[in-house]
């Protein structure tokens, strides 16, 4: 099978229903996308396929064949350049463990890529994942940065 | 055992050295009269600590000036990888963008000795003797919300000794007195204004005696501690880098399921259809061990599967007939039965509660918890001839140790533990149970590193869940609106009983001496006449563990929801009532009185919109707070916003105390809201989050924290905002619909939040 991931074709060998979550983590090493529950409860596992926020713990990798995969591992912008949501929950020192994080940027990123500017009510709706420790706080504050950061880098490449 | 390269870590800050030997010349310091601990450093001064030369234990410095700080606490969340280096780096005189931080391998130096003793170490000035005795077992562990507490002293005079050392190598190398030289970022400076790095001097500096304990900064002086410190393990977290238990990749290691016995106390006895397993897709072995049965395989998912797919015979232990009606049963007779222990009893309650005083009564109870680590349960282990190597996001790594030497029979000495990123912790990270799974799995394919998960399925089912318990009060309070008599029966399994039996075996309480039973239950501050608690004991097979607050989880929510009931019987307002009881705590009555501040207590809400406030003083630290909720329908709420202050005294990063004030009142709403596990058939019921739900955005309030300014030692805060969460809220539902709430959590009783 082959698996677009982060850009790169990637060819697998495994059963066509093991979930992209193990393929990721134990196939590929690719560690960064996390397992919590196995039943698409608490979204530690999410990444982002075909631009939509994907619990991949249920996702059987036959599904995501032909998709583009974007995991926590391929969003930075460069080497050095870090994504506007991932500099934005620095500024916000959201992680406590951490263990969640992947998957609650993974989904911050999917929201602001559909709505630029969103809600409390939006978050609220978009953000279900479960965080143990309770970073929900500096989560919301942190999207808000982030989709400030984003609309000043948009304004400044319009202005290019 | 080197590890899989191909695995790209461009982001990690840590270094993580699976082996290597003492490099470098460090020979260690101390200061007069501590030679037990120049040696345990000497041993240890290389594993894992980088190139250049130890200052002590804890710093390493190599010639190109990066300084290696050692931490050797467990970082689960509570920013200890930042905050105990703040401590060495104020004293230091080094920029906190400059250090590397790694988790040494356990020793004696890195003793947590305030975890057992309570009180205050200078392993500097010298250890008492029964801390010389901790240290000497080695009690390496994270827990209790003690490792500022053990380190605030012990990181400083690290950093001020070690900066000592360097002003006299530098003033050795120019020809002047120590006293002419300053240290600043980094660097020795003299009256000439010549400079030398640390790097350069470090080696020099490493083989100096400093005789005399330098004088710590004092706290007007401080750059760094009680300042917004960004956290040194946050970007690696938002990169995916972070290396947590589960993530451990090395070569040709194989990965491990395991199926427990269905049944509390129960044993699995045969696989029925082990052939046929093997023959599944990847599975390399299937092996039966004390701890349950496990399929090895070459992949988690694959090993999972197979697990699942066993048909295993059981043994259930003659516990079948463990349910929770039993337990609530069992409680409320231990609750009629003349208690266990009485650890207070003040005045003479019987008299004054056949007193003229108006006489409430209530009791209160709450359900067993699981702790629901994110991360579930897991440890990878290789063992070789006469050795191992761990690798596991662990509290406690001499726990670790023991738990692989029960198994295997290896000597402590030769078991390395690399402690990784904790995803959650919370108190079940300090058991030995799934470092003695992984040790039995491993020693089934010797030479393989074997990565044993439990799913969260068996994580859930397999916990060491916060007892359930049963609470009776009886009070008499006076018509001046004093509390004439508090009578306070508690009804649980021992905690410290269950726990250290397991933990540290050595040291395991009798339930009547468990002190945690009645934390936050007894010394309340409030002024009372006559006062007793008391306490009987639960016995079943059922597990219990430390959970995040321990005793005060579900001590805080009892008395400071009853306090609130006897205010009502004195027809004050629930602060005011508090308050009145607090002349003799001043701490206590100005963190009450800023929360009310904080909250506008005295300002009336708008319709629709009240209040609750919560006092309660755990782990060395007093927090209060008031929870803002408003009534949408009948049981139907949203929790708008909590007013958190805190007392910890001298406090070390405020960044990070604010989070966790914030994270342990969203954990304690979770209790309050969902938790429950139940038992039926000698079985837990609950396997998921969907049956074992959480706080999630939507629910979660905005917390504003206030930290006071206290000269006082340092408190803990990694769990004292727990405990007043449940209280706050169920006070606030009190005042909202006349109805007073005794059992959690609250969905159970019909409530809905939104």
């Amino acid at each position: 099978m082959e698996l677009n991931i982060n850009g790169k074709n990637v060819t697998v060998e495994v059963e066509d229903t093991m979930p992209l979550l193990w393929v990721l983590r134990d196939e590929l090493n690719m560690t960064g996308t996390k397992y919590g529950c196995g039943v698409s409860a608490c979204g530690a596992c999410s990444v982002m396929l075909d631009g939509v926020a994907t619990r991949t713990c249920i996702l059987p990798v036959a599904a995501a064949v032909g998709k583009p995969i974007k995991t926590i591992e391929g969003i930075a912008d460069g080497e050095n350049q870090l994504s506007a949501v991932q500099r934005a929950w620095i500024e916000h020192q959201v992680p406590q463990c951490g263990y969640c994080q992947s998957g609650m940027i993974m989904a911050a990123e999917a929201l602001l890529d559909n709505n630029p500017d969103p809600s409390d009510e939006d978050i609220d709706k978009a953000m279900t994942n479960i965080c143990r420790c309770g970073t929900y706080q500096r989560v919301r504050s942190a999207i808000k940065g982030a989709a400030k950061m984003r609309a000043g880098e948009n304004s400044l490449l319009s202005s290019l | 055992m080197a590890k899989d390269n191909s695995k790209k870590r461009k982001w990690t800050r840590r270094a993580f050295i699976i082996t290597g030997g003492l490099a470098g010349t460090g020979l260690v310091v101390g200061v007069a009269g501590n030679l037990y601990m120049n040696k345990a450093v000497k041993k240890y001064s290389g594993i894992g600590m980088g190139e250049g030369s130890s200052l002590n234990a804890w710093i390493r410095i190599a010639p190109d000036n990066t300084v290696t700080l050692a931490v050797p606490r467990a970082e689960m969340g509570q920013g200890i990888y930042t905050a105990l280096p703040m401590l060495i780096a104020e004293e230091l005189e080094i920029d906190m963008n400059s250090i590397e931080v790694i988790h040494p391998q356990p020793d004696k130096p890195y003793t947590n000795t305030f975890l057992v003793t309570q009180k205050e170490p200078n392993a500097f000035k010298g250890y008492t003797m029964m801390e010389k005795v901790y240290t000497f077992i080695g009690i390496v562990g994270t827990g209790g919300s003690t490792s500022v507490p053990d380190g605030f002293n012990n990181m400083r005079y690290a950093g001020a000794t070690a900066r000592e050392m360097l002003k006299k190598a530098a003033a050795d190398k120019w020809g002047v007195a120590v006293a002419e030289c300053r240290a600043e970022k980094g660097y020795i400076i003299n009256a000439k204004n010549e400079r030398l790095s640390y790097g350069e001097l470090a080696e020099a500096a490493s083989s100096i005696k400093i005789k005399d304990l330098p004088e710590l900064k004092k706290k007007e002086d401080w750059t760094i501690i009680q300042k917004p410190i960004q956290r040194v393990d946050i970007p690696e977290k938002v990169t995916g880098d972070a290396e947590f238990g589960l993530d451990v990749r090395l070569k040709d290691m194989l990965y491990a399921a395991v199926r427990h016995p269905a049944t509390i106390g129960g044993k699995i006895t045969g696989i029925n259809n082990q052939i046929d397993i093997e023959g599944m897709r990847g599975v390399k072995k299937v092996v039966l061990t004390d701890f349950g049965a496990a399929v090895i395989a070459d992949n988690t998912w694959r090993a999972k599967n197979a697990a699942l797919a066993l048909d295993l015979a059981e043994d259930d232990g003659g516990n079948t007939g463990i349910s929770s009606a039993s337990i609530a049963q069992q409680l409320t007779d231990i609750l009629a039965a003349k208690p266990l222990a009485t650890p207070e009893d003040e005045g003479d309650v019987n008299t004054a509660l056949s007193g003229s005083g108006k006489v409430i009564e209530a009791r209160y109870d709450v359900p067993y918890l699981a702790h629901a680590t994110m991360e579930p349960m897991n440890c990878t282990v290789q063992i070789e001839e006469g050795k191992a190597a761990v690798w596991v996001g662990h509290q406690a790594p001499f726990v670790v140790q023991n738990a692989v030497n029960e198994i295997s029979g290896i000597d402590q000495s030769a078991i390395l533990v690399h402690t990784t990123y904790l995803g959650g912790g919370f108190g079940r990270r300090a058991e030995p149970d799934f470092v003695k799974a992984a040790t039995a799995i491993a020693q089934s394919m010797p030479g393989t590193p074997i990565q044993t998960v439990f799913t969260r399925e068996e994580d859930m089912r397999n916990d060491m869940y916060r007892p359930a318990v049963a609470s009776q009060f009886k009070a008499a309070v006076n018509e001046k609106g004093e509390i004439e008599a508090w009578d306070n029966m508690i009804a649980l399994q021992s905690v410290s009983n269950s726990s250290m039996s397991r933990v540290m075996p050595s040291m395991a309480v009798k339930p009547k001496d468990d002190i945690a039973t009645t934390e936050g239950a007894m010394h309340l501050p409030y002024h009372m006449n006559n006062r007793r608690v008391a306490f009987g004991q639960l016995d079943l097979p059922i597990q219990v563990g430390y959970w995040r607050s321990v005793g005060s989880s579900q001590n805080g929510f009892f008395t400071e929801c009853f306090m609130d009931e006897c205010a009502e019987a004195a027809g004050k307002d629930p602060y005011e009532f508090r308050r009145s009881k607090l002349d003799k705590h001043p701490r206590f009555k100005a963190v009450l009185d800023k929360a009310a501040e904080m909250s506008n207590w005295k300002t009336p809400l708008p319709e629709n919109k009240f209040r609750g406030i919560a006092l309660h003083k755990s782990f060395g630290s007093i927090v209060a707070e008031v929870a803002e909720i408003t009534k949408l329908g009948d049981k139907e709420f949203s929790i708008d916003n909590y007013y958190c202050a805190i007392d910890c005294g001298q406090y070390v990063n405020p960044n990070t105390i604010e989070a966790q004030m914030q994270g342990g009142i969203v954990f304690g709403l979770s209790a309050a809201l969902y938790g429950e596990i139940t038992w039926n058939n000698g079985q837990v019921e609950q396997y998921n989050f969907p049956q074992y739900d959480m706080v999630r955005m939507n629910v979660s309030p905005t917390v504003a924290v206030h930290i006071m300014e206290v000269d006082e030692y340092p408190g803990g805060v990694g769990e004292p905002g727990t405990p007043p969460a449940a209280p706050a809220l169920v006070n606030a539902l009190a005042a909202a619909t006349g109805v007073r709430e005794r059992s959690l959590p609250l969905a159970k009783q019909g409530y809905r939040f939104v």
